[in-house]
C-alpha cells in the first residue's frame, strides 16, 4: 500500500518561534518562495528565511533564519496571512480586519485605505479573470450576514468590486475565475459572482464539522464531505474524480499533484488523485495547519513548522517498481504526463514501461510483459541478452545503463528451475516471431533472427526450417556452430544454401545420408538432395554429386537429369548427349534417361530411339537365357521393346533386324519387317514360325492403321495368301483362313477371294464371310445408287438455275442496231450487256478499254 | 454494516481471471482521457451495485466492501470513453448523489429482487437525485441477485470459466439449477415495469417517445454474470446518440488547447 511520496522535514523548530512560552500557538502560516511567515495567537508575525540544503547523508534539510518579527499591537490572534509577492505585500487578517503590510519590513502600508473591516475569512483568487498583475483579487466572507464580497487589493489600497448575497451564512470560501466555492452552514455551493448563477453541490453540516474548501486546479475544488470523504467538484457542479477516503476528523487538506494530502488528529494521509488509493500515512500529532504554497506542502503543529517534501517522481516510480507494483507505477507516470515536457516524458515513460515489462517477465506474466515491451518500444536485444549465448558474438549490443531489471541472466531469474527456463524460452520464441517482421527489429535483424534460430534449434522447433527457407538475416558464422551442436545438419545446409554456399550444404547433407553425421530431420534427405540437384543451376555441382547420387540409387539418382526442367537458358542446360555419355556406366539410369527423352519428352532423334531400342533389346536378350523364374520380367521387357518398336519410326530398323536375326524374338522381328514394309516376311514369320494367328491379324490392323482401305485390303489378302499357301498346307492354317474371312468379311474383295479358295470348301463353312461379303456388296451397290440419284438431282437443279439466270433468247438480226455503235449486226457473235442488251463484241471490248475502272467487271465471257 | 442478504462476503474463492477482455490488465491512457459520457449506478445499500460493475469490468464476482463515497470506471466503447460511476448506497453519502448524477446520460436504478424495500427506496430516495441528470437521460431498472430466486440465472454465461469455482461458496445446499431457491422473490418484473412508467411520469416524459419498459427493465446476477453484459452493452448503445450530440455541440467556438497542441507547434514557423 505505501509509497514513499513525501518526507517530513522540520523547518522551524519550536525554540526559534516561541521558546518555552507554553501558551503561544501558531495560528497561521504563509510561504512565498524562501520566505516563511508565521502568525501566532499573541498577535505576532514572524518572518523567516528558509534555506534548502542537502545533508551529507543526501537528505534534504531546511535551515530557518529568523529575519523579523512584528507585533500587530492587538491582543488578538493573527487569523490568516497571504502574500502578494507581485505587490510585495502581505495581507493579514486579525481581529476581523484585513490589513496590508509590507512583505519585507512588515510595516503597515501608510494610508488607511488598505484595510477591510468586518471580515470573517478571506481567500485569494489564484486564477483571476482580470489580468492586472499589480492587484490581487480577494474573496471575503463578511461579518455582515450572508454576504460575500470581492475586493481588489492594490499596493496601497483596497477596493470593493462586488458584493453577492448567499442563501445561508458562508463559513469558508475559495475563488477561481468568477466562481466562488462556498461552504454554507448546511451545504456547499458554487456561485458565479459575475452572473449570480449558483449551483448546489451537496449537503454538509458545517456546524458539526469544519468544512474544507480547497482549489485544486482550474475550476476544480476539493471539499470535505460527510463520512470523511474528500470530494472533487468542478465549477459546473460535476465530480470528475472519485472521492478520496479521509478520516472523520480531517482538519486540513492540501494538493501536490498527483497527491491529496490530508491532516487529521494523529496522521497525515496521502491519497493519489489518479486511483484514489491511500498511498502513504505519516504519524503526526497535534497537527494544526496543512497548506500548500506553490507546490510546497507546509505542515504546522501549534508549536513548530514542517515541510512535506515530495520525493522526485522518478524516485517514487522506481520505488513502486522495486516493490513490483507495476500498475501503480504506470498510473503515476502517466498521471504526470502533463507536468513534464513531452520528449522527456516519452523517454521516462518508455523506460518505465520496459522496466514494468521485465518485472512481469520475471513473474512469468508474459502476456502483460509483452504488451509493455511493445508499448515501451523495448530494444529486443535487451530481452535476448538475458538468455545466455543467444546474441551473436558479433553483436554490438550492450545492455542499457542503468539496467532495466535486476536479472543477470535467465538462470539467475529462474533460480535453476528448468521448467521456468523453458517457459521463458517459449515466450521469447513467440515474442521474436512477432517482432521480427516489425520495425522493432530494425537495425538488429541479424541479432533477432540468429537468436530465433538458436532457440528453434535448441527446442527442436518445427519452425526452424520455415525460418531458414524464408527470407532471414541469420548470421552464418554464429549460427553454424550452434546448429552443429544441436545436430541440425539439414537446417545448417539450408542456411549455407541461403548464403549461396550450395557446395557446403551438399557436402553436409551427403555426410548425413552416408551416416557420418546424425540428423533425423528428414528421412528422405537423399531424395531431397537429388531434387535439389535437379534444380541446381550450377552444373559443376551437379556433375560433382551426380556420381554419388547414382551410385547410391540409379533409379532415384537419374532424376537429377530427368527432373531437370527443359529450358532454353544456357546456364542451366544439360546436353542430352553429354548426359548419355556420362550415364553409360549406369545401366538402369541410362534406360530411365533414354525413356525420359524418348517417351516423355518425345525427342525426335534417331540416335536416342535406336539407343533405347538397343538397350531394350539387350535387356531382353540378357534375360532370355536365364531360368524360367524370370518369365514375368521377360514379358515386361519384351512388351517395352515391342511398344517402342511399334510406336517409334525413328530407330534404325536394319541395325536392329541384324541383331535379331538369330533370336527367338519373332514378334519383334515381324514388327521390324513391317516397319520396312516387308509385310510378306513379317506375316510369314508370324504364321509359320510364331503360329500365332490373332497376332497376325493384329499385325495387319497395326500395319494398316492410318493407311487407306486398299492398303489394308492388300495386307489382309496377303495374310490370306499366307494361310492358303500350298507349300505348307495344314488344317490349322485352313481354319485360320476361314476364321479370318468370317471375322473380317469387309476387308476382302469377295470375288478375288472366291477365286483363291479351294474348290472343296463347303458353303456352310464360309457362310458368315459370304453373307458378309454379299451384304457388303449390296450395301455398296445401294449406296452408289443413292449417290447416283442424288448427283442426278443436283445436276438437274444446277441446270434449272442456269436456265433461269440466262433469261430468254437474245435476238440479233440485221435490222437491230448495236447500242454502242448503232451499226447493225452482220454476224451472230455478240456481247450481252447487263440487262440483256446485245452489242458488238468489239464495241464491248472498246468500252472496256476506255473505262479502266470497269475493266474487271466487263469481262465479256461473263455475259456471253 | 452488511445487511442480511450478505452473500457477498461468503464468496472468497480465488478465481482465475478469464483471458477474454482483460480490462484490468493495463491502465491505459484512456484513464487520463476525458470521458465522453457518464452513466451512474444508483440504489440502496447492499443491492450489488459495485458487484455489478466488478462483474462487467473484471469478469468476476468478488468480495466487496461497502462503497465509500463513490468510484468510477472508464470503459472504452468503440471510439468513446464511457465513465460509469458507482455510488455509495449508504444513507450517509446520500447527499452526494445529485453531484454524481449531474450531466449523466443514463442512470441505472438498482434493486434487490429479494427485497421489496430496495425497490421502494428507488422511488422514495433516489429518483429525485436524478433531477440533475441530462434532460434526455435514459433510465434502466435493474433487479440484481436474480440467482437467488431464478434458476435460469444460476447458469453462468458461457464465457465465465470460473463459474464453477464460485458455486462452492454459494450459501444454499444444492447448487444445481433445478434446486428450489431458498429466497422468496419479492419483486417481480411487473413491479419494475410499473416503476419505470412512474419514473417517466415523474420526469414528464412521453411514454410513447421513450424507450419501452420491456427493454429497460433487467434482472441480473452479478454473481453468475447473468444479463450483466446485456445490461451494460444495451445502455452503451443507447447513449451513443447522446455522445454524438454532445460532440457536435462541442464543435463550437471553445478552443480545446490540448487538441490544438500539435497544430500550434507547426505554426511556429510563420510567426518569426
Amino acid at each position: 500500500m505505501s509509497v514513499k511520496a513525501f518526507e517530513l522535514v522540520p523547518a522551524v523548530e519550536r525554540d526559534l518561534l516561541m521558546g518555552d512560552k507554553a501558551r503561544i500557538n501558531i495560528e497561521c502560516i504563509e510561504c512565498c518562495g524562501k520566505h516563511l511567515y508565521v502568525g501566532t495567537n499573541d498577535c505576532f508575525i514572524h518572518h523567516f528565511l528558509l534555506e534548502e540544503h542537502t545533508t551529507p547523508k543526501g537528505k534534504l534539510a531546511f535551515s530557518a533564519q529568523k529575519l523579523l518579527h512584528k507585533y500587530l499591537g492587538l491582543k488578538k490572534p493573527v487569523n490568516e496571512l497571504k502574500a502578494a509577492s507581485a505587490l510585495e505585500r502581505l495581507i493579514v487578517l486579525c481581529d476581523n480586519t484585513v490589513t496590508v503590510v509590507d512583505m519585507v519590513n512588515l510595516e503597515a502600508v501608510s494610508s488607511g485605505g488598505a484595510r477591510i473591516k468586518g471580515v470573517v475569512s478571506f481567500c485569494v483568487n489564484e486564477n483571476p479573470v482580470t489580468g492586472d498583475p499589480f492587484c490581487v483579487e480577494l474573496g471575503v466572507i463578511a461579518a455582515k450576514r450572508r454576504t460575500v464580497q470581492i475586493y481588489m487589493v492594490y499596493e496601497d489600497r483596497v477596493q470593493l468590486v462586488k458584493e453577492v448575497s448567499t442563501p445561508e451564512q458562508p463559513c469558508a470560501v475559495c475563488l477561481d475565475g468568477y466562481f466562488l466555492c462556498l461552504a454554507l452552514s448546511t451545504q456547499y455551493m458554487i456561485l458565479n459572482y459575475n452572473t449570480g448563477a449558483s449551483q448546489d453541490l451537496f449537503p454538509y453540516d458545517s456546524e458539526e464539522k469544519k468544512p474544507i474548501v480547497k482549489r485544486i486546479g482550474r475550476e476544480e475544488f476539493l471539499l470535505a464531505a460527510p463520512g470523511g470523504l474528500g470530494m472533487f467538484a468542478t465549477a459546473e457542479g460535476v465530480s470528475q474524480r472519485a472521492p478520496v477516503n479521509w478520516s472523520e476528523s480531517v482538519i486540513g487538506a492540501a494538493v501536490c499533484f498527483p497527491y491529496v494530502v490530508a491532516l487529521d488528529e494523529g496522521f497525515v494521509t496521502v491519497h493519489s488523485m489518479l486511483d484514489q488509493q491511500l498511498k502513504q500515512t505519516l504519524s503526526f500529532r497535534d497537527g494544526n495547519i496543512l497548506q500548500d504554497f506553490e507546490g510546497k506542502v507546509v505542515l504546522a503543529s501549534t508549536k513548530a513548522v514542517y515541510v512535506l517534501v515530495p520525493l522526485p517522481l522518478e524516485r517514487q516510480i522506481q520505488d513502486l517498481l522495486a516493490g513490483r507494483r507495476v500498475e501503480e507505477a504506470l498510473t503515476l507516470a502517466e498521471g504526470a504526463r502533463r507536468n513534464i515536457p513531452k520528449d522527456k516524458f516519452q523517454i521516462m515513460h518508455r523506460r518505465i514501461l520496459q522496466q514494468a515489462g521485465f518485472i512481469q517477465f520475471g513473474q512469468l506474466q508474459f502476456l502483460e510483459a509483452k504488451e509493455h515491451f511493445r508499448k515501451g518500444q523495448l530494444d529486443v536485444r535487451e530481452l535476448i541478452s538475458l538468455y545466455p549465448l543467444l546474441l551473436p558474438s558479433s553483436s554490438s549490443f550492450t545492455r542499457c545503463h542503468p539496467p532495466l531489471h535486476e536479472f543477470a541472466d535467465l538462470n539467475h531469474l529462474a533460480q535453476g528451475d528448468q521448467e521456468k527456463v523453458q517457459r521463458c524460452k517459449l515466450f521469447l520464441i513467440s515474442y521474436l516471431r512477432e517482432v521480427r517482421s516489425t520495425e522493432v527489429a530494425n537495425g538488429c535483424r541479424e541479432d533477432v533472427d540468429t537468436a530465433l534460430l538458436k532457440l528453434y534449434a535448441e527446442a527442436n522447433h518445427e519452425s526452424l526450417l520455415d525460418l531458414l527457407a524464408s527470407e532471414n538475416a541469420c548470421l552464418l558464422a554464429d549460427s553454424a556452430p550452434w546448429l552443429e551442436k544441436h545436430h541440425k545438419y539439414f537446417a545448417l545446409g539450408l542456411l549455407y544454401r541461403y548464403h549461396s554456399q550450395d557446395d557446403a550444404a551438399l557436402q553436409l547433407w551427403v555426410r548425413v545420408v552416408n551416416g557420418d553425421l546424425q540428423d533425423s530431420t528428414r528421412s528422405d534427405l537423399y531424395e531431397y538432395i537429388v531434387d535439389f540437384l535437379s534444380f541446381c543451376p550450377n552444373l559443376d555441382l551437379v556433375w560433382k554429386y551426380a556420381e554419388w547420387a547414382l551410385q547410391k540409387d540409379q533409379k532415384v539418382g537419374v532424376q537429377i537429369f530427368t527432373r531437370r526442367a527443359v529450358s532454353d537458358d544456357q546456364a542451366g542446360h544439360l546436353n542430352p548427349d553429354t548426359v548419355i555419355e556420362y550415364l553409360l556406366k549406369y545401366q538402369q539410369a541410362i534406360v530411365l534417361y533414354l525413356e525420359h527423352l524418348v517417351l516423355d519428352r518425345r525427342v525426335q532423334k534417331e540416335k536416342f530411339h535406336t539407343h533405347l531400342a538397343v538397350v531394350y533389346l539387350d535387356k531382353v536378350l540378357g534375360l532370355l537365357p536365364q531360368s524360367p523364374t524370370t518369365t514375368q520380367q521377360v514379358t515386361e521387357a519384351r512388351e517395352q521393346l515391342q511398344n517402342l518398336l511399334k510406336e517409334s519410326n525413328l530407330y534404325r530398323v536394319q541395325l536392329l533386324l541384324d541383331k535379331l536375326q538369330d533370336t527367338e524374338l519373332l514378334l519383334e522381328r515381324a514388327t521390324l519387317h513391317g516397319k520396312l514394309e516387308e509385310h510378306d516376311k513379317a506375316l510369314h514369320i508370324l504364321v509359320h514360325q510364331l503360329k500365332d494367328f490373332p497376332v497376325a491379324e493384329g499385325y495387319c490392323m497395326w500395319a494398316s492403321a492410318s493407311r487407306d482401305q486398299d492398303y489394308q485390303q492388300r495386307l489382309f489378302h496377303l495374310l490370306l495368301g499366307v494361310y492358303l499357301d500350298s507349300d505348307a498346307p495344314g488344317d490349322e492354317h485352313t481354319m485360320a483362313a476361314v476364321d479370318l474371312l468370317n471375322r473380317h468379311a469387309g476387308m476382302f474383295d469377295a470375288t478375288h477371294v472366291l477365286r483363291l479358295l479351294p474348290e472343296g470348301w463347303s458353303l456352310q463353312l464360309l457362310r458368315p464371310f459370304l453373307s458378309g461379303a454379299l451384304r457388303g456388296a449390296m450395301h455398296a451397290r445401294r449406296t452408289s445408287q443413292v449417290a447416283l440419284g442424288l448427283a442426278g438431282a443436283e445436276n438437274l437443279l444446277l441446270k434449272h438455275d442456269r436456265l433461269k439466270y440466262r433469261g430468254g433468247p437474245v435476238f440479233v438480226s440485221e435490222k437491230k442496231g448495236c447500242q454502242l455503235c448503232h451499226n447493225t449486226f452482220t454476224e451472230p457473235d455478240c456481247v450481252c450487256l447487263p440487262g440483256g442488251v446485245p452489242v458488238h463484241t468489239h464495241c464491248a471490248a472498246q468500252r472496256a478499254r476506255d473505262s479502266p475502272r470497269k475493266r474487271q467487271s466487263t469481262n465479256p465471257s461473263n455475259h456471253t | 454494516m452488511k445487511g442480511k442478504f450478505d452473500i457477498d462476503v461468503l464468496v472468497a474463492s480465488p478465481s482465475t481471471i478469464t483471458n477474454r477482455r482483460v480490462q484490468r490488465a493495463m491502465p491505459d491512457y484512456a484513464k487520463m482521457k476525458k470521458p465522453d459520457v457518464k452513466l451512474v449506478v444508483l440504489g440502496d445499500l447492499n443491492v450489488g451495485k459495485t458487484s455489478l460493475l466488478h462483474r462487467y469490468t473484471e469478469r468476476k464476482f468478488k468480495d466487496t466492501i461497502s462503497t465509500v463515497g463513490g468510484a468510477f470506471f472508464l470503459k472504452q466503447w468503440g471510439p468513446y470513453n464511457i465513465s460509469i460511476w458507482d455510488t455509495a448506497g449508504r444513507e450517509q453519502f446520500h447527499g452526494l448523489g445529485s453531484l454524481y448524477c449531474r450531466g449523466a446520460a443514463a442512470v441505472i436504478l438498482t434493486y434487490d429482487v429479494t427485497n421489496w424495500q430496495s425497490l421502494a427506496e428507488l422511488e422514495d430516495r433516489f429518483l429525485y437525485l436524478t433531477d440533475t441528470a441530462n434532460s434526455d437521460c435514459i433510465f434502466a431498472i435493474v433487479g440484481n441477485k436474480a440467482d437467488l430466486t431464478d434458476p435460469r440465472a444460476l447458469v453462468a454465461e458461457p464465457e465465465e470459466e470460473e463459474g464453477g469455482d464460485e458455486k462452492e461458496g454459494v450459501p444454499w445446499a444444492n447448487p444445481s439449477p433445478t434446486a428450489p431457491p431458498m429466497f422468496r422473490k419479492q419483486v417481480f418484473r411487473e413491479d419494475a415495469v410499473a416503476l419505470y412508467s412512474r419514473i417517466l411520469r415523474y420526469k414528464l416524459l412521453d411514454e410513447a417517445a421513450s424507450m419501452p419498459a420491456e427493454r429497460m427493465c433487467f434482472e441480473t446476477s452479478a454473481k453468475t454474470g447473468y444479463n450483466v453484459d446485456l445490461l451494460f452493452e444495451t445502455l452503451f448503445d443507447m447513449v451513443l446518440p447522446s455522445i454524438l450530440r454532445k460532440k457536435s455541440q462541442n464543435e463550437s467556438p471553445t478552443v480545446d488547447l490540448e487538441e490544438c497542441l500539435e497544430v500550434n507547434r507547426t505554426k511556429d514557423g510563420c510567426c518569426t
